[in-house]
């Protein structure tokens, strides 16, 4: 079901990296849907495969409280989502620069070869297909800034 | 040409350091869908009858499917070339994420024909195709080799295939390391490579496999998804992987055990889930797209050999490296399998000439070299041999390099009566004699001594059924069509190109409903028998062409000579009446004439008789 915005600082997704097989799935349906095709280089989220496959690492949009790719847009086109506190881009504002893309700390921003446009993670309007599709649970969505044991 | 498929394939040519492209033609997809398909015809049609497999004009081909690179659940790539070591058809299939690369870079296949008059690697970057130095990688491990070109090329992300030295130095039974570390293992193909100077392919690819109706695409994969979550074998594959099949083949008597000598080891459990579980596995590991993740990762931490990475050590692995030597520690066969891995040798292939050689050794074949006692269970001589054999840096290794077959004729003498191959390829790890069909199944692979072309083992000896009938495991009546019907599914779903434990679970229904869903071409559920019919007759009439000798059709001959002292199916061995009344029975249901000739009939009405031959548009 889609989360809504709960708490001031919004949702975002987090990585149990135990879990995750490197199997890429979760870029693969992000790919489909922020680019029109499948590549798991144009997907919004990406695993880093280390020591011979023994460890998986997904790296995240962490939905950035000082958000670089918000910060070096030239032309104001990400903001957060009302929805789900995500930074999203505006794509008739964006002009498809790619600053956004080059200065992401996490490098998880991709390019729409036939919008023209940047693409990054915006929670799938809340209800993610990376997590939905994820065969082990290894990402999940949380309420940043929620009650801590 | 529909979604789901690229359009072209990349040709290289190492001799003239040229590309170019060319476009699959309708008549080749509509016919052979891809994989194992396109792999048989353009090995027909490129090379010229009895070409030298080491020679520039042996293709190295490495194929895609239509619903590789895709979310559809569980696809894989093949490499496709005339083996060196069998001299026939090729085609060796590998998971990990190299093949789903060739699509994003805009190909359904590599075609690389040529020699190189120094070592090279190929860089492919999209359009952009680079014939790269590689003299500084000349002898480099295949995964040293790998982290080199990454490091190279400034991009962690890049797939690549690479040879190590046994695939330099001619190995007839080397393999090609597959992004990452999955291994295109058997037949050779890696001596291929290296005959042509070619270390390693790099691959990195922009573009998007794209999909004519995503929503029914999604349905097909969501169905695909819950058919393997429903599937017992799946299950169990997500547990254990391939290793739990070992104390399966030890309780059932199809364990190699010393060179195929015995049935049944007695330490088996050592080498299965059981012992893995316990010295090796820390995580699980998936290839690209696929939810079963049967890889078992981990680290032999702690012993003589502590301090290494290790994949589950497979099935295959386990028994020919592992009870075929007579060999019971874990992590010592982890050991020995890593260095095949490393210096780029088939484990399976390899374990058979060990074994092979430990047998000479301890029958006088062969005297043991300086300090190495040639002798089953010894892992120090094990160790020894794969050395020699990698580096051929002695007389023995020479002589192993070359595979069981050549190995026991140039030992002379009835060394042949323990050489475990058919047609030249080491046999894989079930030995048949409980298991008829299994037998006509080795007997009739299109590589040589191969289980995945059909394995009716697991249910021959489970008393399992076929058609709503209970299968004996030593009855030879009905064995024929029974394999004739798994040989053809699985080449018609190698075309797409499945993993074999995703089909498991999927259905062939769901298949078609994927590639409905992803060409926007209709397809059926049907279609893939005869798909795989047509391939079985296109990959016979190559082995035949290029010399195959219907006579090999046979076991090796300790299946026929020497009963089986343990197990289930204690005492029995084949007769000869038996594979005959099977070979006979397979040729007819096959349309094949009595002397293993498909006929012009069979021909026309499997629907290769009237394909057109493929062209290649420069020389």
């Amino acid at each position: 079901m889609p989360q809504t915005l709960q708490a001031s600082q919004g949702l975002r997704l987090i990585a149990h990296f135990d879990l995750c097989t490197g199997c890429e799935i979760c870029q693969l349906v992000c790919s489909e849907r922020l680019c029109g095709g499948f590549n798991p280089r144009l997907a919004a989220l990406r695993i880093e495969h280390k020591r011979e496959n023994l460890v998986h690492e997904p790296i995240l949009c962490e939905q950035c409280q000082n958000p670089f790719c918000q910060n070096v847009c030239p032309v104001q086109a990400i903001g957060p989502d009302e929805g789900t506190g995500a930074r999203v881009i505006d794509p008739d504002t964006c002009i498809g620069c790619g600053l956004c893309a080059k200065y992401c700390p996490r490098q998880v921003i991709a390019y729409n070869k036939q919008t023209g446009k940047s693409v990054k993670c915006d929670l799938c309007n809340g209800d993610p297909l990376c997590v939905r599709a994820c065969p082990t649970g290894a990402l999940e969505l949380i309420v940043q800034g929620g009650e801590h044991a | 040409m529909p979604k789901a498929y690229m359009g072209k394939f990349l040709f290289v040519d190492l001799n003239s350091r040229t590309s170019w492209t060319q476009e699959v033609p309708e008549w080749m997809r509509l016919n052979l869908m891809g994989g194992k398909g396109f792999g048989a015809k353009l090995l027909t049609d490129l090379i010229p009858a009895g070409c030298d497999p080491f020679g520039p004009e042996n293709p190295l081909m490495v194929m895609t499917g239509p619903l590789t690179g895709t979310s559809a659940p569980s696809m894989r790539g093949c490499v496709v070339t005339k083996s060196p070591l069998t001299g026939t058809f090729l085609d060796s299939y590998f998971g990990g994420y190299f093949s789903p690369e060739i699509k994003y870079a805009g190909y359904d296949g590599l075609i690389i024909l040529g020699q190189a008059q120094e070592p090279v690697y190929l860089w492919i970057d999209d359009e952009t195709i680079e014939v790269r130095p590689a003299k500084h990688l000349w002898g480099q491990d295949a995964l040293e080799a790998n982290e080199s070109i990454k490091t190279e090329l400034k991009d962690q992300t890049v797939k690549i295939l690479s040879i190590g030295p046994a695939g330099e130095n001619g190995v007839l039974y080397s393999l090609i390391s597959c992004e990452y570390n999955r291994q295109a293992g058997r037949g050779g193909a890696g001596a291929v490579m290296g005959s042509k100077q070619l270390k390693a392919i790099a691959v990195r690819g922009s573009q998007t496999v794209t999909i004519q109706d995503s929503d029914a695409f999604r349905r097909a994969v969501l169905q695909a998804n819950t058919e393997l979550e429903q599937s017992e074998d799946v299950q169990a594959m997500r547990d254990g992987g391939t290793a739990p099949a070992v104390d399966f083949a030890n309780e059932t008597g199809l364990l190699p055990c010393r060179n195929f000598q015995d049935g049944t080891f007695e330490q088996a459990s050592n080498l299965s889930d059981v012992g893995q579980s316990k010295h090796l596995w820390l995580s699980s590991a998936a290839c690209m797209g696929c939810p079963i993740r049967c890889s078992k990762m981990g680290a032999v931490r702690t012993g003589k050999y502590a301090g290494f990475i290790t994949d589950i050590v497979e099935y295959e692995s386990a028994a020919l490296m592992g009870s075929n030597l007579g060999i019971a520690d874990v992590r010592a066969v982890a050991h020995l399998v890593k260095l095949c891995d490393r210096f780029g040798m088939d484990s399976m292939s390899t374990g058979g000439v060990i074994g092979f050689a430990m047998e000479a050794g301890e029958r006088g074949f062969i005297e043991s070299p300086n300090g190495i006692t040639l002798e089953f269970g010894n892992v120090q001589a094990a160790e020894y041999l794969i050395r020699s054999i990698a580096f051929v840096d002695n007389d023995l290794g020479k002589i192993l390099a070359q595979g069981v077959k050549r190995a026991a004729a140039a030992l002379g003498g009835d060394a042949s009566a323990f050489a475990q191959h058919v047609k030249g390829l080491e046999s894989p790890a079930w030995g048949p004699r409980g298991a008829a069909g299994t037998g006509l199944a080795f007997m009739t692979a299109d590589r040589g001594g191969c289980h995945q072309r059909g394995l009716p083992a697991p249910l021959e000896v489970t008393g399992g059924e076929w058609e709503g009938k209970p299968v004996q495991a030593l009855a030879v009546e009905g064995k024929a069509a029974m394999l004739i019907s798994m040989q053809n599914y699985l080449a018609g779903t190698d075309t797409l190109v499945k993993c074999d434990f995703g089909g498991f679970g999927i259905q062939p229904e769901t298949y078609a409903a994927l590639l409905t869903a992803a060409t926007g071409e209709t397809h059926f559920a049907e279609e893939f028998d005869q798909l795989g019919e047509r391939i079985w007759n296109l990959t016979r009439q190559f082995n035949l062409r290029e010399g195959l000798d219907p006579a090999d059709d046979t076991l090796p001959k300790r299946f026929i000579q020497d009963p089986l002292p343990s197990g289930p199916f204690k005492g029995h061995h084949f007769s000869v009446q038996d594979m005959a009344y099977m070979v006979k029975d397979y040729y007819a249901l096959r349309g094949w004439d009595e002397t293993g000739q498909p006929t012009t009939e069979t021909l026309k009405q499997v629907g290769v008789q009237d394909l057109p031959v493929f062209e290649k548009k420069r020389h």
